[in-house]
């Protein structure tokens, strides 16, 4: 059959590839490396929950989630102790920014975070002893000096524990807590919950708190500037004034004030007919409160539209529940009094008006006014703080400037809401926890650094095929008609064990690998192993993995990415076949360096001869050829 | 004359294109009265996506003797198609010292694509060819070919581009810049021999023009790299399959279309050729 050019040279009958042995056959993948089919690599790269990056202390919930589903609760409570302090009380109060920012959201429902929180914080509670009170370092002796044992103070002293720092806490009032006893109402914070979390922390030892003692007054600003460090989270507890006419009547006070009288336990007096001037949370909770003690109605006048309303969206359910009336695009315009005590209120139709600063101004429209009765106004219009006892450079119409870490100057830090104005606990929580970071950097003579922009997992990257749909399950709520007997019925209730299981099996754990094992199952060449982990969990063969991506299509999480081969660039790190399928490893190799001594031989060999011709022009016969 | 082409590239995905380059060589040399062999579907399996598989061309003055003898021994001329073959495997393996024209398709700078190579592959190099291919193909729209799709679409898409096209058009996508950049930096072949064979003309010429080009030869031992390794075949033509007595009957052509498009690039200054 042969014609001329069929002959093969010696040196290609020799086998070169062979069989390739399956990947599962015992040795497949040493005998036969497949990692050259490779241009992307999978890697293992956790990203930035949105949850994690919303919230202002950095919690980890996804990791503290996971520890629940698996109900490894002890595990879950000190993870959240590694950012907040005192989840017992976020757990109640937060306004959870990480379940407006969860991807679930997207999918189904956001996860119920918080109601998890309150699980392990109570759980963290009942424990007999703190787990975090050994892990902590012996103290330095260097004395940070905190104005405040608000959320911000507190979580500061807290911080700094845990770095080895004592701290001394001045605090105005007689009680510990802030604005966390003075501000949130009892039904939403049971005062026992609150003690409970600050005992935790003084027990914790070097944390002097000293009440009673109101900075400006008790201690100067030259007194504070010579601690070695110190932290401002006075937060603002002066109810802003209405200047309206009659305002000076009793019965019309701060909601502020009224709130921090019922908070501290002292006898107020509050009428069956409550008119609260405000559209904010502050507003809500003052109505929501008098109610409760007083018995009667509670109206909320707001120069805010209904669609405005500044209240959180389940606040303002609950307060539509208990039969809080509202009264959108109002305004104050006279109070009526007779004998010096207020009888009822005059009020028109107004709109929301904005001044030169950005300031809350009110425009009313005329010929709109009419009376309502009413024996108590609570005016909730937002709030400032005394700052003058500090030199004037330092604050501004209420707020204490700073930085962008929020230093004033030298090592005197600000947080919390002396610095931004009114806002959540969880801000005064992570103002607290970046300045102890600080404060620590400073004195260990460190730079002060900007925090790394995080890597935010979207929904899109998650594969959400993955999560079937699942309702959240909703926190429980005592009755209506049975919360607003007292102020001391808690309104939001605790998930059972169940339902905090349940609700963090939702967690769709966006950008951080959580062990699902779905791509050890589907990747089709077993490149995925999963005794030698890496990022916790996995590791790919390089050696044998050719890059299909199947895995990277099918995590659920997104945390697999496929990045090209060559921006690994260590040149040491490269297998390098011989041929397209004679690997230099495994047994190939060994094959491989004896067939290529071979071929080296035999092209010697041939090359040769045919360098000497025959003397007739024609090239000699090859050796061992079968040409012909 | 005799010149050995290997295009290496990846099953399925990017099959179409290694098998582009080494026929529109082959016909280019045959269409000059060159002696020219085109192997395009042997050896390696190419039904498996990301295999590296293998093209050959051979030419010369003299007729190739081992017709159906489908590796390239001696492949002085290495086509990579993706680059990160450069990693995968000895690609100069049989390649004569300083005699190989390496061109690779990547948008990465040629010193970083070197030094993933080792003391005695580098010492098998003459010039060192770095052409953006993806960038310099008739982007998508107009063009038949998926290659023109970025790197990451097709890692994820498991199309081939075999297909019916093939017959319609040959030297399209990236091939076309591809067989410019190895045509201009060998200097083999003319230009617009190479053209005729081609379909997309004007991404050849592309290719033609702006690729980056280290020489080995320039400043052999200096900033080139490392000497050559010992070979006892250094320096020797690749001989296996020339027929002895035959050079010389067809008119010199050798540099014609170098000559036009020399680019002096030195191994420490790698600048865009200007074509």
């Amino acid at each position: 059959m042969s014609v001329r050019g069929t002959r093969i040279p010696p040196h290609l009958q020799l086998p070169i590839a062979g069989v390739t042995p399956p990947p599962t056959e015992k040795e497949g993948q040493r005998l036969f490396p497949t990692g050259n089919f490779r241009f992307y690599r999978p890697v293992y790269r956790d990203k930035t929950p949105p949850c994690n990056n919303a919230c202002p202390t950095g919690e980890q919930i996804q990791k503290y989630l996971d520890h629940v589903k698996h109900e490894r609760y002890l595990d879950g409570y000190v993870t959240i102790l590694e950012d907040n302090p005192m989840p017992s009380v976020t757990g109640r109060v937060c306004y959870h920014p990480c379940e407006t920012a969860c991807n679930r959201a997207a999918h189904d429902e956001p996860i119920g975070i918080r109601s998890v929180e309150r699980f392990l914080g109570d759980y963290g509670l009942a424990l007999p002893k703190n787990p975090i009170a050994e892990t902590l370092p012996p103290l330095n002796g260097t004395t940070v000096a905190i104005v405040g044992s608000g959320p911000a103070g507190l979580a500061c002293a807290y911080h700094l524990r845990r770095r080895g720092y004592p701290s001394v806490i001045f605090e105005a009032l007689e009680k510990p807590g802030g604005m966390l006893r003075a501000g949130i109402p009892a039904w939403h914070l049971p005062e026992e919950i609150l003690d409970a979390e600050i005992t935790k922390l003084t027990r914790l030892g070097g944390i002097d708190i000293r009440c009673g003692v109101r900075a400006g007054q008790d201690i100067s600003w030259e007194e504070l500037r010579s601690y070695p460090a110190a932290f401002l989270a006075l937060g603002q507890d002066v109810g802003r004034r209405l200047p309206v006419e009659g305002i000076e009547a009793r019965g019309v006070m701060g909601a502020l004030e009224f709130l921090r009288e019922t908070g501290l336990g002292r006898p107020v007096k509050v009428g069956r007919q409550v008119l609260v001037i405000g559209g904010g949370n502050t507003a809500s909770d003052a109505a929501r409160s008098a109610i409760r003690l007083g018995g009667g109605e509670a109206i909320i006048a707001s120069l805010e539209a209904a669609s405005e309303l500044l209240i959180v969206p389940e606040d303002l359910a609950q307060a539509r529940d208990e039969g809080i009336a509202f009264a959108p695009n109002t305004s104050l315009v006279k109070v009526l009094s007779a004998g010096g005590q207020v009888t009822g209120a005059v009020v028109c139709d107004a709109r929301l008006g904005q001044d030169a600063h950005g300031g809350v101004r009110p425009e009313p429209l005329p010929g709109t006014e009419r009376e309502i009765t009413c024996d108590t106004i609570l005016i909730a219009i937002g709030q400032v703080q005394q700052l003058d006892w500090l030199p004037d450079h330092l604050s501004d119409r209420g707020v204490i400037t700073a930085d962008g870490h929020g230093r004033v100057e030298g090592n005197v830090f600000v947080g919390g809401d002396v610095m931004r104005g009114p806002s959540m606990v969880v801000d005064a929580l992570g103002d607290g926890k970046r300045a102890a970071r600080d404060i620590d950097r400073l004195l260990t003579a460190q730079a002060l650094e900007p925090e790394p922009e995080p890597e935010i997992m979207p929904y899109e990257g998650l594969n959400a095929a993955y999560f079937r749909p699942a309702p959240r399950i909703e926190a429980p709520l005592t009755p209506a008609g049975e919360r607003r007997r007292s102020q001391r019925v808690e309104v939001t209730l605790a998930y059972s064990r169940e339902q905090a299981v349940t609700e963090s099996d939702r967690c769709m754990s966006c950008g951080v690998c959580n062990g699902c094992d779905n791509c050890y199952i589907v990747c089709p060449d077993v490149s995925v192993m999963r005794d030698a982990r890496e990022n916790g969990h996995y590791a790919i063969r390089t050696t044998y993995c050719k890059g299909c991506l199947v895995c990277v299509q099918e995590c659920p999480t997104g945390c697999l990415e496929k990045v090209p081969e060559m921006d690994f660039d260590d040149p040491a790190d490269v297998t390098r076949m011989e041929t397209a399928f004679a690997p230099y490893d495994g047994a190939h190799a060994e094959q491989s360096a004896f067939t290529r001594q071979l071929i080296e031989e035999t092209i010697a060999e041939y090359d040769a001869a045919r360098a000497a011709p025959a003397g007739d022009g024609r090239p000699a016969a090859p050796p061992n050829g079968d040409a012909g | 004359m005799y010149h050995e082409l290997t295009v290496w590239s990846r099953g399925i995905i990017m099959d179409k294109e290694a098998r582009d380059v080494s026929s529109c060589i082959a016909a280019a040399a045959r269409a000059l009265g060159y002696q020219a062999d085109n192997v395009s579907d042997y050896v390696d399996d190419p039904d498996r996506t990301n295999c590296l598989v293998r093209r050959y061309a051979r030419f010369g003055d003299s007729p190739i003797v081992d017709r159906f003898v489908y590796e390239n021994p001696h492949p002085d001329w290495v086509v990579l198609v993706e680059e990160t073959i450069i990693k995968a495997v000895n690609f100069l393996r049989g390649t004569p010292d300083r005699t190989g024209v390496v061109v690779v398709n990547s948008i990465r700078d040629p010193g970083y694509l070197l030094k993933f190579l080792p003391d005695e592959m580098r010492a098998k190099i003459a010039k060192f060819v770095v052409v953006d291919a993806v960038g310099l193909a008739e982007q998508r729209g107009r063009s038949p070919w998926m290659f023109v799709r970025n790197l990451s679409e097709l890692a994820l898409d498991r199309m081939s581009t075999e297909g019916a096209e093939e017959r319609l058009a040959i030297g399209m996508g990236i091939a076309a810049p591809l067989i410019g950049a190895l045509t201009a930096a060998t200097g083999v072949l003319p230009l617009e021999a190479v053209a005729d064979q081609v379909a997309d003309e004007d991404a050849m010429m592309r290719g033609a023009a702006r690729h980056l080009v280290v020489d080995f030869t320039a400043a052999d031992g200096a900033a080139a790299g490392p000497a050559p390794a010992t070979d006892r075949k250094a320096g020797q033509p690749p001989a296996t399959y020339r027929k002895a007595g035959q050079a010389g009957q067809l008119p010199a052509i050798d540099g014609q279309a170098g000559a036009a498009r020399q680019v002096p690039v030195t191994p420490a200054a790698h600048t865009a050729s200007a074509g």
